[in-house]
């Protein structure tokens, strides 16, 4: 449903939003680097603080003895789990771990902190003494490996009752190490015994790293703090989020409330959707407590290479008829649980945003093994989410291979029409997308393993659909100021690396009559405002309240300078020179007036106008809080369609070399509305190379033996370069079909994907190759190695 | 306790646009200091008079530790003297010492560029050079880059293009961009990406750096005539 609750949501003049190249706010700031994200940060007198790591997989301290370390000079302070005020610790933040213990003496993956904080003067110091602690561990059977884990046999490595979370329905009990998922629609048998064909594949999703550029930490100190109740404050950098869900959830841990807890700070570097608190990020207040001086604790590289994408194995039977319909689809998935406390997005989650419900197959059958393991642990989401998507671009693949036909016509039967599964009729904006990718891409379907390039590489080619999404429900509460004449939108940001206070901006602008350099941004911890929720997701939905705000706004205004037309305010005592002539708009009403390029003018004789400063001397507020209506997404997760987008990859395969070379992506996304094009292309580009990345390159290797990860470093994790990523061919499409701000949506994680690259090397050499396709593998699967 | 507030400040108001962020780079060139004053251990945080007394310090209480060094440097054309342990980087001295943050650790082993800086020249990689090693040499950072009017050019057009999403990589492939400008003013598409291939972006903003650079090379090019 397009934005047609709100105020101006089908405007259909636009100045300032969908204009490209407006620096971002904060631009100049990174750019001069002088913004300071958390790691940055340094205070005269810090002491440093670093948590024991586990050498192991899967191992339990059975005692500890401190006293070698304690006697490291300039090591200040060693907590351990026994501590009281460690026991006490409960984490605030968003997550869907298990709460409690904050820290025990139990290792569930290598890496992973446990039992011991060591406080020194520096870090060196640190590491020395967490050298010297001398420990007696306990090592347990570990899962590296989750179809080796999978087995009834398997050693149970987590005996407590535990789901990935609980945020989809209700823990599940547990089998051995495995917890089952189901969710079920219609017959499947039935629906198989209706096929002409039946498929059978395997998938092999590879874990992925987001290992966020910016290591994540924080400092704290306490400080004397007259102003709020007296007593102590707490000041922390280093968590910069949503201020509710980071800083004062940080702060609750410690019993403070929000307004004694100061965080400055507003550069959160490249987290995304990534939620999850540290616990470098939760125990400076602390240690700063206990020490009396401010504490900085900040991970390295190796320690930020959690999960983005957990692995997953996914067998596909689909049965279809023989002009490629689906009659059922039956997914079992093993899929990596992970560490405690992974999140459930990476697993369960998937199965309720199921890609089959986007087509008309009633029978739908999806069973999940979910097994504890001890690869690491997903934080509370990625830009990958829902992963398992591909299996619906897979199985489209399949079909039309068998079927001899091409994938966008067999994906163009399968879906089902807007409003529910049983809907025939075609969703306008998917129709849109396929005819702009297919001149786009000058598409010309063949079969695998079919065309040859002039330089002898073998070419291939495939196409993804995906819902455009529109997940944020949050209520954003907005305020808008007339401050001397100047428009203010005050907020605490962050800056997230979407943009999304300036694409707020935007709006403002657009619906003030005013330049987006007009419209000044206030950052403030302190502001109730936070445009975030999801990516462009929560950009646009924050922003459709905005537009709410700013219409209040200029009702204020309009409204104020009528009533400074009719009593004008008494001149200062300070203010000289002859009398001001009289406002042109006395003897009006509100609704005769509008406003535009700073100027109030009267409708019926526009050359009238008075600049916002002078028609209005008074500070103006509007407020305005909630939310855009839910969208169709969210309502549907799947069952109904607004705005859709498509995506395609050519490869060339060498398959005397095994090398894969990605000729170019191709990208044709509704996104309803654009509101800051510069960024979106980017982030359109940034989850094209974030596919290319877990498809070509991206690995986490284990030894199978010890359970350790073999490479946290940006040497044997290879991610693109920029000689690496290949072009993005780019189209946006504005149905105005959303019902965010102007009828837009979110875009960006639908576009990530699993197995474009993947489908496109089968279709170029016949045979598949599990992601990531290095070399070595492209010639195993030719049987050349 | 210590009472930090005053450390970053209490400005409500942050906002930035080329003329404050220069500024800002600016100052914190100004604001680092020529010469040593605080002789504090490392070890346990004592502070002495002046380096004598630290030595003498560490011989009597700290006989197995290695003594801190001074080292003088020249950074953005200001010379300094800092005082540290002989293992530190050149990253971590200008954190940790100058107050210059703009040189990012993000792999901290040579690989991703973000920590990039400009010796006598040449673009090295200050996570993994000794700030022992740079004694008497010149260093410019991203901040000297900011502060300097010649290369507002290049700072407008990564932020006109944004050549940034989370900002994090974007001062070292900042500073990489003007070592390219300095060795050739017109480079091409090619030559962009050759000279960038040791810069890491996770967030995908590689297309965007070869259009800010030459975009920027070519208002360089025209202020010159
Ligand atoms: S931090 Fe220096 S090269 Fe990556
Ligand atoms: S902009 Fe985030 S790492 Fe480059």
């Amino acid at each position: 449903m397009a934005d047609l609750e709100g105020v101006n949501g089908q405007r259909e003049e636009f100045r300032v939003v969908g204009k490209p190249n407006l620096p971002g706010r904060l631009s100049y700031a990174l750019a001069a680097g002088i913004a300071k994200f958390g790691i940055d940060y340094a205070v005269p007198g810090m002491l440093h603080a670093k948590f024991l790591r586990s050498p192991y997989a899967n191992a339990k301290i059975i005692s500890i003895n401190t006293d070698k370390a304690r006697s490291i000079p300039g090591v200040a302070d060693i907590v351990t789990w026994e501590d009281e005020d460690i026991k006490k610790l409960v984490s605030e933040g968003e997550s869907f771990a298990p709460k409690e213990p904050w820290l025990d003496n139990i290792a569930d993956h290598e890496g992973v902190e446990v039992g011991v904080i060591v406080v020194a003067e520096n870090e060196d110091i640190c590491e020395k003494a967490l050298k010297e602690l001398d420990i007696e561990w306990e090592i347990l059977p570990h899962i590296v490996d989750i179809q080796t884990g999978r087995k009834p046999d398997f050693p149970v490595i987590r005996p407590e009752e535990r789901m990935a979370s609980s945020m989809f329905g209700p823990p599940v009990p547990k089998t051995g190490n495995v917890h089952f998922s189901t969710l079920e629609q219609g017959d499947v048998e039935s629906g198989f015994k209706e096929a002409d064909y039946i498929i059978e594949y395997d998938l092999n999703m590879p874990a992925f790293a987001s290992h966020m550029p910016n290591p994540s930490g924080s400092v704290a100190w306490w400080f004397d703090d007259p102003y709020h109740g007296g007593g102590k404050s707490l000041h922390l950098e280093g968590v910069a989020w949503r201020t509710d869900l980071a800083k004062d959830a940080v702060g609750r841990m410690y019993k403070m409330p929000p307004e004694k807890v100061i965080h400055r700070g507003i550069f959160q570097g490249g987290k995304y959707c990534d939620w999850g608190l540290r616990k470098s990020q939760e125990i400076t207040p602390l240690l700063a407590r206990r020490t009396g001086r401010p504490v900085r604790c900040m991970n390295t590289r190796k320690d930020t290479f959690d999960f983005l994408i957990n692995q997953r194995f996914i067998h596909m039977k689909v049965g279809f008829k023989d002009n490629g319909l689906i009659t059922a689809i039956d997914d079992y998935s093993i899929a990596d649980g992970g560490a405690r406390g992974s999140s459930s997005f990476g697993t369960s989650g998937d199965q309720h945003y199921g890609p089959y419900f986007t087509t008309k197959c009633l029978n739908i059958k999806q069973k999940m093994e979910v097994v504890d393991s001890n690869r690491g642990k997903m934080y509370v989401s990625g830009q990958h989410c829902p992963f398992n998507w591909d299996s619906i671009t897979m199985a489209i693949y399949l079909i039309a291979e068998k079927l001899g036909k091409d994938p966008i016509n067999i994906a163009r039967l399968n879906l089902h029409g807007p409003v529910s599964q049983e809907d025939p009729e075609p969703v306008p904006s998917f129709e849109a997308c396929i005819e702009t990718g297919k001149e786009m891409m000058s598409w010309d379907w063949h079969s695998a393993g079919s065309k040859k390039l002039p330089d002898g590489r073998m070419h291939g080619a495939s196409f993804r659909y995906q819902m455009s999404p529109r997940h944020s429900g949050a209520t954003y509460n907005t305020k808008l100021e007339l401050r001397n004449g100047i428009v203010h939108m005050p907020t605490q940001g962050p800056c997230t690396g979407i943009f999304a206070v300036e694409a707020n901006a935007m709006v403002v602008a657009e619906e003030l009559g005013l330049e987006y350099e007009d419209v000044i941004v206030d950052f403030d911890y302190r502001e109730p405002f936070f445009p975030v929720g999801g990516g462009s997701d929560g950009t646009t939905a924050s922003a459709w309240v905005m537009k709410e705000c700013a219409h209040i706004l200029k009702k204020n205004i309009l409204k104020a300078a009528i009533d400074e037309a009719e009593n004008p305010p008494a001149r200062s005592m300070f203010e000289f020179g002859p009398p001001e002539d009289p406002s042109p708009f006395k003897g009006l009403k509100p609704e005769d007036l509008d406003m535009e390029k700073g100027k109030i003018f009267i409708k019926a004789d526009p050359d009238k106008s008075v600049p916002v400063p002078k028609a209005v001397k008074k500070n103006i507020f509007a407020t305005y809080s909630g939310r855009p209506p839910l969208s169709i997404w969210s309502q549907g997760m799947g069952k109904m369609l607004d705005t859709m987008n498509t995506a395609y990859c050519e490869v060339a395969v060498d398959t005397e070399t095994g090398e894969v070379e990605i000729l170019r992506f191709g990208v044709v996304a509704d996104t309803g509305k654009v509101i800051r094009r510069t960024s979106l292309e980017s982030q359109i580009d940034q989850v094209m190379y974030f596919s290319q990345g877990c498809q070509l390159l991206e690995d986490f290797v284990y030894d199978q033996r010890t359970g350790v990860k073999l490479n946290t470093n940006m040497f044997d994790y290879k991610k693109p370069t920029i000689k690496d990523v290949p072009h993005v061919e780019r189209d946006f499409l504005e149905s105005r079909a959303g019902n965010a701000v102007y009828g837009a949506s979110g875009i960006s994680h639908s576009l990530a994907n699993t197995h474009a690259v993947i489908i496109a090397i089968h279709n170029a050499i016949g045979v598949w190759v599990d992601p990531p396709a290095t070399p070595d593998k492209v010639l195993k699967a030719l049987g050349k190695a | 306790m210590h009472n930090n507030e005053k450390i970053n400040g209490s400005g409500k108001r942050t906002s930035f646009t080329h003329a404050t962020a220069q500024a800002q780079a600016a100052g914190s060139i100004e604001a680092i200091p020529a010469t040593v004053k605080d002789f504090r251990c490392p070890v346990c945080s004592k502070d002495f008079s002046g380096y004598p007394e630290l030595k003498q310090h560490y011989t009597e209480d700290h006989p197995d530790a290695v003594i801190p060094v001074t080292v003088s440097l020249n950074i953005n054309g200001k010379d300094c003297e800092v005082l540290i342990e002989p293992h530190w980087t050149l990253q971590r001295t200008l954190q940790f010492r100058l107050g210059l943050t703009g040189s990012k650790l993000m792999c901290d082993r040579g690989v991703c560029g973000s920590c990039t800086v400009i010796m006598d020249g040449r673009s090295v990689l200050s996570c993994s050079i000794l700030a022992v090693e740079c004694e008497g040499k010149n260093i410019q950072t991203i901040e000297g880059i900011a502060a300097n009017p010649k290369w507002k050019p290049l700072v407008d057009a990564y932020c006109k293009w944004d050549a940034m999403q989370c900002g994090y990589c974007t001062p070292g492939f900042l500073v990489s961009a003007k070592s390219i400008l300095d060795k050739n003013p017109h480079p091409t598409d090619e030559e962009i990406k050759e000279a960038l291939a040791g810069n890491i972006c996770i967030c995908g903003t590689y297309p965007r750096h070869s259009t800010a650079i030459m975009e920027a090379a070519s208002i360089m090019a025209k202020e010159g005539e």
